[in-house]
């Protein structure tokens, strides 16, 4: 059985959404509440070891979180969508160790919590840089940054 | 037991991707590493996004200055993903070789910092003397030393000609014969041996739960290579080997990355020899379609993700970049824990960072909070001092 159909079998309802645009690509939907449920019947499946990275997108209401994850036959993206009144996801650092980094930059760039991460100090973004300030919000755009640093 | 806090970095201006540690040490052990990054974190993820996708790709090219190719190759490929192109197969092959080329000049210029960080003075200078002859051959093609500005959206800029073949291969036999000598050296000679065998553990569980990518990967036994795993450009039609070794320490981080450079060599004599006849790029259509699309690509540091968002216009909404030294600090972190302070150089320079990042030292006493502040240049003599005593 390919490990698309495979997934697909797997997740069952739990994916919204499932597209491949080609047979090493598979990107799945899920609702927030499903992340670590998920996460953990993805890390399971033979052939699995590896998550690449987490990507933070905004797409102007909400976030979209999507996790990277290599399969030894496919990469297969997995994301929720978070909106931004409610930025807080549970973390997944105790089931892949290797997320620790991944969180704490999008922590720092797009404002999102990652709920039970012992540490989200400031990883890229500098010690007196303002809490508000996401900069790869789409509502920060580099004029408003600018100025609200030379506090204008 | 009295434990130092040694912060450890973060500037220096040279070289990309500073980076400061924070070791905590009982005597001359390391037990506990934090990490802060951002020091020259340049917001290029958010100037992409005012910036067309051909302005991207020039962009893409200086996010590293070593492995610059293989950041426009995972641009442009997710690009040309994303507009549904497909690239003519000559310009699959010059990708090939040229970042099979970039591969090797940085395998030599990290096998020079890393015997630097032992003290190894000579096989500093003799493996960077190397590194030249491979970039004499890449400026011979694109006209650059780095920075080739050879990728475009839709194939590669310029051409490998017949006459430059014939000069590449000779330098190839050269280069051969540079490796396999290097890698006698290494198997062999003792000071390198007590430096790096043994240091710098990490075993195959960790580098698995702490997603570690590359030759640091490779060298605790797990044969992940995007170039195999996920075959791009010419890699589907080239035959070679992911190397792996399992020492899973620096001596095995050494050993994997000569027989890269001996398995590179090969890579580009296969695609010089095959090299298939036809345009060298394709015409991009205007309209940009929505959509998302995501790259990998073996860098010689390791896995390259680059992940592209579209909106429909002529700007992407989001691009997303993991170079492979984030990848692998957890990795080194854990490396990190039980080796002494004289092994930190070499620890480091083991997963191929940017070394030269850690330019002073600042060590704290926490009882009486004394700070002394050490360049990089003094904890290396410290490290060589403490090495002569033994």
């Amino acid at each position: 059985m390919s490990v698309h159909s495979q997934i697909r079998k797997m997740l069952g309802k739990d994916a919204l959404e499932v597209s491949s645009p080609r047979k090493e690509r598979l990107f799945i939907r899920i609702a927030r509440e499903k992340l670590r449920k998920t996460i953990k019947k993805l890390i399971q499946l033979e052939g699995h070891s590896h998550l690449s990275t987490i990507t933070g997108v905004d797409t102007g209401t909400d976030i979209d979180l999507i996790y990277h994850l290599s399969h030894s036959d496919a990469l297969i993206s997995m994301s929720v969508r978070t909106p931004k009144e409610d930025l807080t996801v549970p973390t997944i650092v105790d089931l892949v160790p290797g997320a620790t980094l991944y969180e704490r930059e999008v922590h720092d760039l797009l404002g999102v919590i990652f709920k039970g991460n012992p540490d989200l100090s400031p990883l890229l973004l500098p010690d007196l840089w303002p809490d508000d300030i996401h900069p790869l919000r789409k509502e920060w755009t580099l004029e408003r940054i600018s100025e609200k640093m030379r506090g204008k | 037991m009295a434990t130092i806090r040694i912060p450890f970095g973060p500037q220096h201006p040279a070289l990309e991707e500073p980076i400061n540690f924070t070791f905590e040490v009982e005597e001359e052990r390391v037990v506990s590493v934090g990490l802060r990054l951002g020091y020259i974190h340049r917001g290029i993820e958010k100037l992409a996004e005012s910036r067309t996708y051909l302005q991207n790709v020039y962009l893409a090219e200086r996010i590293c200055g070593i492995c610059a190719f293989a950041h426009t190759t995972c641009y442009t490929q997710a690009v040309e993903e994303l507009f549904g192109i497909e690239v003519p197969e000559r310009a699959k092959f010059i990708r090939t070789i040229v970042a099979e080329m970039e591969r090797i000049q940085n395998h030599y210029l990290w096998l020079g910092l890393t015997a630097k960080e032992m003290g190894f003075e000579t096989l500093f200078m003799y493996a960077w003397r190397d590194r030249e002859t491979m970039l004499e051959v890449v400026e011979l093609i694109s006209g650059k030393r780095v920075n080739y500005g050879l990728n475009t959206i839709g194939g590669v800029r310029r051409d490998i000609s017949n006459a430059m073949i014939e000069g590449i291969e000779a330098k190839l036999d050269e280069l051969e014969e540079r490796a396999e000598y290097y890698k006698r050296i290494c198997t062999k000679e003792q000071t390198i041996l007590k430096r790096t065998v043994g240091v710098g553990i990490l075993r195959r569980r960790e580098a698995v739960s702490l997603c570690a990518v590359g030759p640091t990967a490779r060298a605790s036994g797990i044969p992940r290579d995007v170039r195999s795993d996920d075959r791009y450009a010419a890699y589907g039609e080239v035959p070679f080997k992911a190397v792996t070794y399992s020492g899973c320490d620096v001596a095995s981080r050494i050993l994997v990355r000569i027989d890269e450079i001996l398995v590179s060599i090969e890579i580009i004599r296969y695609a010089l020899k095959n090299l298939p006849i036809g345009p060298l790029n394709v015409k991009v259509p205007r309209r940009v379609p929505e959509g998302e699309a995501i790259s990998l690509v073996e860098a010689p540091r390791g896995e390259d993700l680059h992940y592209v968002r579209s909106d429909g216009s002529d700007k992407p909404a989001r691009l997303k970049v993991r170079a492979p030294t984030l990848a692998n600090l957890p990795s080194l972190c854990k490396m990190l824990i039980n080796v002494n302070i004289a092994d930190i150089p070499v620890v480091i320079a083991g997963i191929d960072p940017c070394i030269a990042c850690a330019e002073r030292v600042t060590m704290i006493d926490v009882k009486s909070k004394k700070r002394r502040v050490w360049s990089g240049r003094e904890l290396r003599r410290y490290a060589l001092e403490w090495y002569q005593e033994r």
